[in-house]
């Protein structure tokens, strides 16, 4: 019998693919240069320690060769990339006096609404500025700053605190993307959450690229100092040209002792997007940092958040998922290296690619010969959904010294035959045990994503089953 | 002589350059390489095999180790055979062959093919041993074609002192329905390396390899091996066990590759490995690579310590800790040992890790 196969829809985009009229006040020429780098320190009016700091990057960009691993970067010319561009507006705590339709994106997104609805604060990002931000007066009232990083550099409270930490995490020679953000960044968030203090409700920040093009190079920065906690979103979209847009933007997240930070995000680029983004965190005694990420848009990513579990007794729990349909290769993970005793980790991730998409999950656990009574978990599954796909695991584990107890598992391959035959000998049809199965693959990462983020979540894994896998 | 070999056991894929688990290079200072004297095949041979000293044209057929490996190990051949079994043959004994590292052949170069003719089945067994103090070089060189319905087996035992250089490089090829199973035991030697490439070409072809390694004092080991599903409802099961102690280095790259076009194609690869001493070096790269949907790969790494109820368990019966660690370790190693057919060289590699465990007890205790 002819087998129909599974229907596993492409995420309806319609809403991430409305095209702005490009109208910016101000951008630079393609390509980077001194001179291209030398106009957006001063566009950005930076500090001098800053625009030597870009210019410094640029030497090391120069100097790093690209990635000689993971997936192609052929189609990305930075001679043809545009870094900075700022749109027709500047930053505005009210959302009616954004432009209109600047606002009308945002609107469309759903971003003001969420804001509204369950969040603690919001800064937006169009194109290379933050035309938006606003938090809610009681969180600012606990002490709590949440602002764009232009205005945090020259703060003369919060401006020196910028300065010890920036780049200090992910430093220029980190990667030839990392010293590319470190010479062109511009945008982001900068949050600092006082010791002690509980951020109840999330800060969000979202980035909307509408410029064909041009790449974005967002800095986020967060402190959350001793004891305290704080659930921090990102989101990000693009609508799709045909010309590359790159996106390499750098999160710095520094955990204090005792502290809590779950860091959520949804990568949802148009399928023209270079996404090569560096997310880093470092983690004081008793802290934790929870990574949850969701890969689902760009042509191209490189995205593995490692933690540095520098204090003891500190923690790391990454879940992800990353679903890569047609041109798409998603290069995902989690690096995490165990520094001090008595520190724990744990990676969960799944991945589903179909239409030719490539998921490919990456990950190093290292753990440093000091670091004594660790633990370590790593789990990936990988469900392919037809054979023009494809789908690796390429995790590595290095250990270095004896007290520790570590495990990796992982899976690839389809529906398992028991599990089908299990539910149907439990009066369930075949159809509707398929169904469960795929559905239910995702759903212990759905779970962990915020409210808000859910009915976009829904819409990329919407499973619509009609026959079977296979 | 000095030897130099670059980008040994690559991984099938790079990944990031930092870890340094991409690949590996072999560089040592090799003692002179001339034809190996003296006797190394058993006198004792199966019966309708054709065993010849001459080297076997080889037709393309990677190895686990790679070009370079592969190609200085055929340049500078010392020894070797070629195995061919008829169709239809089912040797009753195994071949045996034991290669002595000494004064008189201290670099030891061996390329051996086997060919198993349809339906038909051999075992190959290999020691390779020296003194405990002897400084010497050994590099193998293997090649495996099991036609359709055959079955090859090869064990390889490395028992060589603490000054060797010694590498294992295995080519394997499966015809429909053909097996391959090998069972490795890396034990000895001063930095010791082994690579395995089996590619499953025949629907239904399978790959069994079974490993142990054991490292103490500096010893390094660098173990490389690939399983490339081509064949429909091909089989691979990738086994590694082993302990490290002192301040040993242990690489395990292990890959099962799905190929488009091997459907039903399963895949499974395990490594274990317990770890004694704080300064031990432990790292795994436990792959699996996939282009087809219709498949199931599966691998599990784990390392740590003992279980501690398996040792107090131990201790509550009269056992001293280190009696009750050393019991362990030679439990993990017997599940592959009890499968060597020779009970000498059984008893040999017995012998020899109960030597090696006595050995350490001063330094790890």
């Amino acid at each position: 019998m002819h087998k129909r196969k599974t229907q596993v829809e492409d995420i309806d985009r319609t809403v991430y693919d409305i095209r702005d009229r490009v109208d910016p006040s101000y951008q630079v020429g393609q390509g980077l240069t001194a001179k291209i780098v030398n106009e957006i320190s001063a566009a950005k009016n930076d500090p001098e320690w800053m625009r030597l700091f870009r210019l410094k990057s640029l030497q090391v960009y120069n100097r790093l060769q690209l990635p000689g691993w993971g997936p192609p970067l052929d189609g990305l010319n930075m001679d043809e990339i545009v870094t900075y561009i700022r749109p027709n507006t500047g930053m505005k705590a009210k959302w009616n006096e954004v432009p209109d339709d600047i606002k009308n994106t945002f609107e469309r997104l759903g971003i003001p609404e969420a804001e509204r609805k369950s969040l603690a604060g919001v800064g937006a990002q169009y194109d290379s500025e933050v035309v938006y931000h606003n938090v809610r007066e009681e969180v600012s009232r606990q002490g709590v700053v949440y602002t764009d990083m232009e205005s945090a550099i020259r703060d003369p409270e919060y401006g020196p605190m910028v300065r010890k930490h920036f780049m200090k995490l992910v430093p220029p020679e980190d990667h030839k993307f990392a010293a590319l953000h470190g010479a062109v960044w511009s945008g982001g968030s900068f949050v600092y959450v006082p010791p002690g203090v509980n951020v109840e409700i999330p800060l969000q920040s979202y980035f909307r690229l509408n410029a064909p093009g041009a790449g974005q190079f967002e800095h986020t920065l967060i402190l959350v100092s001793e004891g305290a906690s704080l659930h921090f979103i990102e989101g990000c979209s693009a609508p799709k040209y045909n010309v590359a847009n790159l996106h390499a933007g750098c999160v710095e997240l520094f955990v204090g002792k005792n502290a809590r930070l779950r860091y959520s995000t949804i990568e949802n680029w148009s399928k023209n997007m270079y996404n090569l983004n560096t997310k880093r965190a470092v983690v004081e005694e008793g802290g934790t940092i929870e990574w949850v990420s969701g890969s689902f848009g760009s042509h191209v990513s490189y995205l593995y958040p490692m933690s540095i579990l520098k204090g003891e007794g500190s923690r790391m729990e990454f879940t992800g998922i990353t679903f890569a349909g047609k041109g798409q290769s998603l290069d995902t993970g989690a690096k995490v290296v165990h520094a001090a005793p008595h520190t724990y980790s744990s990676i969960n991730t799944k991945s589903i690619s179909k239409d030719g998409g490539r998921c490919t999950y990456r990950s190093a656990v290292n753990i440093l010969p000091n670091a004594y009574g660790c633990k370590s978990s790593v789990s990936c599954e990988s469900l392919m959904l037809d054979d023009r796909s494809r789908s690796d695991t390429i995790p590595v584990m290095d250990i270095r010294n004896d007290d520790v107890d570590v495990g990796h598992e992982a899976k690839i391959g389809r529906i398992s035959d028991d599990a089908i035959f299990y539910l149907m000998s439990r009066g369930i049809s075949e159809e509707d045990a398929k169904a469960m199965i795929v559905t239910g693959f995702a759903e212990p990462i759905a779970k962990e994503l915020p409210v808000e983020y859910a009915v976009e979540m829904n819409n990329l894994i919407k499973l619509e089953m009609e026959g079977s896998i296979g | 002589m000095n030897l130099t070999l670059a980008k040994v056991n690559s991984l099938p894929v790079p990944t990031w350059f930092r870890l340094g688990i991409n690949d590996t290079q072999l560089s040592e200072t090799i003692p002179e390489v001339h034809p190996y004297e003296g006797e190394y095949l058993s006198a004792e041979r199966p019966e309708n095999v054709e065993i010849s000293f001459d080297p076997f044209p080889a037709p393309d057929l990677s190895t686990g180790m790679g070009d370079g490996a592969r190609n200085f190990t055929e340049d500078n051949r010392t020894c070797g055979v070629t195995v061919r079994v008829p169709d239809g043959v089912k040797a009753g004994k195994p071949v045996f062959l034991t290669f002595h590292l000494d004064e008189t052949n201290p670099s030891v170069l061996d390329v051996n093919t086997v060919i198993a003719g349809e339906g038909s089945e051999v075992t190959v067994v290999m020691s390779y041993e020296s003194r405990s103090d002897f400084f010497g070089f050994h590099g193998g060189l293997t090649r495996l074609y099991a036609e359709k319905n055959a079955v090859i087996r090869l064990i390889q035992v490395q028992m060589l002192g603490d000054g060797c250089l010694h590498y294992d490089d295995v080519g394997a090829q499966c015809g429909e329905n053909g097996e391959v199973s090998v069972i490795q035991a890396e034990l000895g030697g001063k930095n010791a390396a082994a690579g395995l490439k089996a590619v499953l070409k025949g629907r239904k072809s399978r790959l069994n390899l079974d490993t142990i390694y054991f490292g103490d004092r500096g010893r390094s080991i660098d173990i490389n091996y690939v399983a490339q599903h081509v064949g429909s409802a091909s089989r691979s099961e990738i086994h590694a066990s082993g302990a490290l102690l002192d301040e040993s280095r242990k690489t395990f790259r292990g890959t099962i590759d799905f190929l488009k076009g091997a459907k039903r194609a399963v895949g499974h690869e395990s490594e274990y490995s317990l770890l004694f001493s704080p300064k031990v070096v432990n790292r795994s790269a436990p792959l699996i690579l996939c282009a087809e949907e219709d498949v199931e790969g599966q691998h599990a790494a784990s390392a740590g310590k003992i279980d501690s109820n398996r040792l107090f368990y131990l201790m509550s019966r009269g056992l001293s800790e280190l009696e009750a660690r050393k019991l362990l370790i030679e439990a993990q190693f017997r599940p592959v040992t009890d499968r060597i057919p020779d009970p000498a060289l059984r008893s040999a590699v017995s012998d020899y890790v109960k030597v090696r465990l006595e050995a350490i007890e001063p330094v790890s205790e």
